[in-house]
């Protein structure tokens, strides 16, 4: 059993504060008795069990857990780039379980943004181009992505090293190009696997500054997955995992208009 | 485009693999274009020599080509001027025949009586004027060229020997043939010589006066059996001793007027011709003009079994030897295919366990396995085609150095040193071939690994350390 169904089931019946569309109270991810378990060797080792989440939609949410807890398996399966072995898991209100590979990797460009541990740009790609290149799988014309790139370049603070290739950045300068990588196409939720966990301690707080910056500005939902508690104070949503199993879900209460808003201006400003 | 730009710069990045795969394309392509270029050569060189010699096309007696070494006068031509005008007449074959000719050829034992020697020979009479034509065709343009034939406005009884032949004969002295061995002359014999000319004794043949001329010099008889089995002998006077290309035919060839040539053969009967020559303008028109005369003879030649046999079944040698070059042409493409093959398969597959994690990554993001194939697919066709386009101009430039060189070489069963020639911009479709081919195989070795880096689980590859 689920620990957490009781505060799940009291999120679904709140509309969230600020939010007046009924779209913005659907979660951007749910995940129904999700579980996953890895064969090693010949034992079958349980990763996840009977796991029942939802994911608020403009909300800054942290998976906290120690190594091992099943904090990376869960954000694959809700980055829907792993399938559950039981159980369905719903982002952006469509169920990913029956999708087709090509479907998913369409849906992944569509509505998930990745921010990896090791940064993990294409080292022989520009920060500018790194940031361009989902635009350009997504097939957004030239004059948009001449927009938008800039500017995304100009929001983590790289205006002035677009032409850099990766290997001639920092560790925190690369995170900010991944940062902005992975807000590109706009998506519905950002995913990020421990994105502090290589960083130093100021570098790394700086970095959690600008993903909260970021999600505040754009109002997309992040989930983010840490072993470190000082991230909690950050967060709106607080999920607590271990050994597969979710222990506990704290959520703030929150008001989207002030985000809502700041969606609003940079919409304008694009068009 | 950017799969384009990131293929290019993925290449790069590691350029040192990258350029040893790149150099053993474009030495595999150079070699293959090389070995093309001499081969094409030898294909083309052997060509000019045989369509000089014997014409694109003979019209012969159907049995000729397989019985008529034994007894020619019975598979003679009978009326061959008739059938020269024919097909002189004829509009179309008029624009593409370059040299039309009669030739005799017989079997004759050549003797210098002085010397007390005899040989056995292939005799070929020609009509001088029209042969030297055709030992001016030059179609491929190569460095080899024939020197004026010595009988065009020779004296009727003129004719020209193998060096072979003056070898035996023992003629090298009086024809200044070079590197010929002079034997120790032999203690006299008591036995009461033979007359120092046959031909006196022979019922057809030269006046008294004209054999009184030919007692100077390099002189011969040439004894064949007549239509009917009767021996007749002609004594002829050697201009020149000339190598014939090939070892075999230098050894037992010689060429006289034809009119001289019909004279030994049938005597005062009607002269007859073994064979017509016909020497096009255009290689390439062989079977065409074949055809059309395959189509005039019944009419032109009455009711005597004629065909045309090109210069191929002519000549089984040729077609022998193109087709071993052929094997050996595909058995190296096959083997540098085969390296090009292994070795940017390897290129590839080490890219891909490189490079598994920013795979992962851009599954991730968006893109789809096919993208990720296409990829890795593009890269193998990059360095395929730089490679192999690199390799072709390499072959291109090296053949061109070459032939400036003016290096020579010594065929097998050759009399003569050839200029070493590499034509490889000459066989442009083998250029292409070769080039496009390689590529294609550098793809393709590119698809298994790239298969294997679409398959990768996402999940799996952004794990991968």
């Amino acid at each position: 059993m689920n620990s957490v169904d009781e505060p799940e089931k009291r999120f679904r019946a709140t509309p969230l504060e600020g939010s007046s569309a009924s779209h913005d109270a659907q979660p951007v991810a749910e995940v129904s008795g999700v579980e996953k378990s890895y064969r090693m060797d010949a034992v079958e080792v349980p990763v996840l069990k009977q796991i029942n989440l939802l994911v608020r939609p403009g909300h800054f949410t942290v998976l906290l857990g120690p190594s091992g807890s099943g904090k990376t398996t869960l954000l694959n399966l809700i980055g829907c780039i792993d399938r559950p072995d039981k159980g369905e898991v719903t982002v952006a209100g469509c169920a990913v379980n029956d999708l087709s590979d090509d479907e998913l990797s369409d849906f992944r460009a569509k509505h998930i943004g990745f921010i990896f541990q090791n940064f993990n740009l294409l080292p022989v790609l520009s920060a500018y181009e790194n940031i361009e290149y989902p635009l350009l799988l997504a097939g957004v014309p030239a004059k948009v992505r001449g927009e938008r790139v800039p500017k995304l370049l100009e929001a983590v603070g790289l205006a002035d090293l677009a032409k850099n290739r990766p290997g001639q950045l920092s560790g925190g300068q690369r995170q900010r190009v991944a940062i902005a990588r992975a807000l590109a196409r706009r998506p519905r939720l950002v995913i990020a696997d421990e994105p502090t966990a290589n960083l130093d301690s100021q570098t790394g707080s700086a970095i959690l500054s600008l993903m909260r910056h970021m999600q505040q500005r754009y109002q997309i939902s992040f989930l983010f997955s840490s072993h470190d508690r000082s991230v909690i104070r950050a967060a709106d949503d607080t999920i607590y995992l271990k050994d597969g199993v979710i222990q506990s879900i704290k959520r703030r209460q929150v008001s989207l208009a002030e985000p809502t808003r700041s969606l609003q201006r940079d919409q304008s400003e694009a068009a | 485009m950017i799969d384009f730009a990131l293929a290019v710069r993925n290449l790069l990045r590691n350029s040192r693999r990258s350029l040893a795969t790149f150099i053993a394309l474009a030495i595999g392509t150079s070699s293959i274009l090389l070995f093309s270029g001499f081969s094409a050569n030898i294909k083309l060189s052997m060509q000019t020599a045989y369509v000089r010699t014997g014409g694109h096309l003979q019209i012969q007696h159907r049995d000729f080509f397989l019985y008529g070494s034994g007894d020619p006068t019975a598979y003679g031509i009978r009326n061959f001027r008739g059938l020269i005008d024919a097909i002189q007449n004829d509009a179309v074959l008029k624009q593409q025949i370059l040299v039309l000719t009669p030739t005799l050829q017989f079997g004759s034992i050549a003797g210098n009586y002085e010397a007390g020697v005899s040989r056995t020979v292939i005799g070929v009479g020609l009509v001088a004027a029209d042969y030297n034509r055709m030992r001016s065709w030059n179609e491929f343009n190569l460095p080899q060229t024939d020197p004026p034939f010595a009988l065009d406005g020779a004296a009727p009884d003129a004719a020209i020997i193998g060096t072979g032949v003056a070898r035996v004969l023992q003629l090298c002295e009086a024809l200044k043939v070079e590197g010929c061995r002079r034997l120790t002359p032999e203690p006299p014999s008591e036995a009461p010589a033979l007359p120092s000319d046959i031909a006196e004794l022979a019922l057809e043949g030269s006046t008294a006066a004209a054999a009184d001329a030919m007692r100077t010099g390099a002189k011969i008889e040439l004894l064949a059996s007549r239509a009917g089995g009767t021996p007749n002998v002609v004594a002829v006077q050697v201009v020149l001793a000339e190598r014939q290309g090939f070892k075999e035919l230098d050894e037992v060839y010689v060429m006289l007027q034809l009119p001289q040539a019909q004279r030994l053969v049938y005597g005062r009967g009607e002269a007859e011709a073994t064979a017509l020559m016909v020497q096009l303008a255009h290689s390439s028109d062989v079977a065409r003009v074949k055809a059309r005369l395959e189509a005039l003879l019944p009419a032109a030649a009455g009711a005597q079994p004629l065909v045309v046999m090109d210069f191929k079944e002519l000549n089984p040698f040729f077609v022998q030897t193109i087709g071993m070059f052929d094997t050996i042409f595909g058995f190296i493409f096959v083997l540098i295919g085969t390296i090009v093959l292994f070795t940017v398969s390897n290129t590839m597959n080490t890219a891909v366990v490189e490079r598994t994690v920013e795979v992962g990554t851009i599954r991730a993001i968006g893109l789809r396995a096919r993208g990720v194939q296409r990829l890795f697919v593009l890269e193998g066709a990059l360095l395929g085609v730089s490679g192999a386009v690199a390799g072709a101009v390499f072959a291109l430039v090296l053949a061109a150095l070459v032939n400036q060189l003016g290096l020579t070489w010594m065929p097998p069963g050759s009399g003569d040193r050839l200029p070493l020639v590499l034509l490889v911009s000459s066989v442009p479709g083998v250029v292409i071939g070769t080039t496009v081919g390689l590529s294609m195989i550098a793809t393709l070795s590119a698809w298994w690994p790239a298969r294997r880096a679409a398959r990768l689980g996402i999940v799996d590859a952004l794990r991968h350390v």
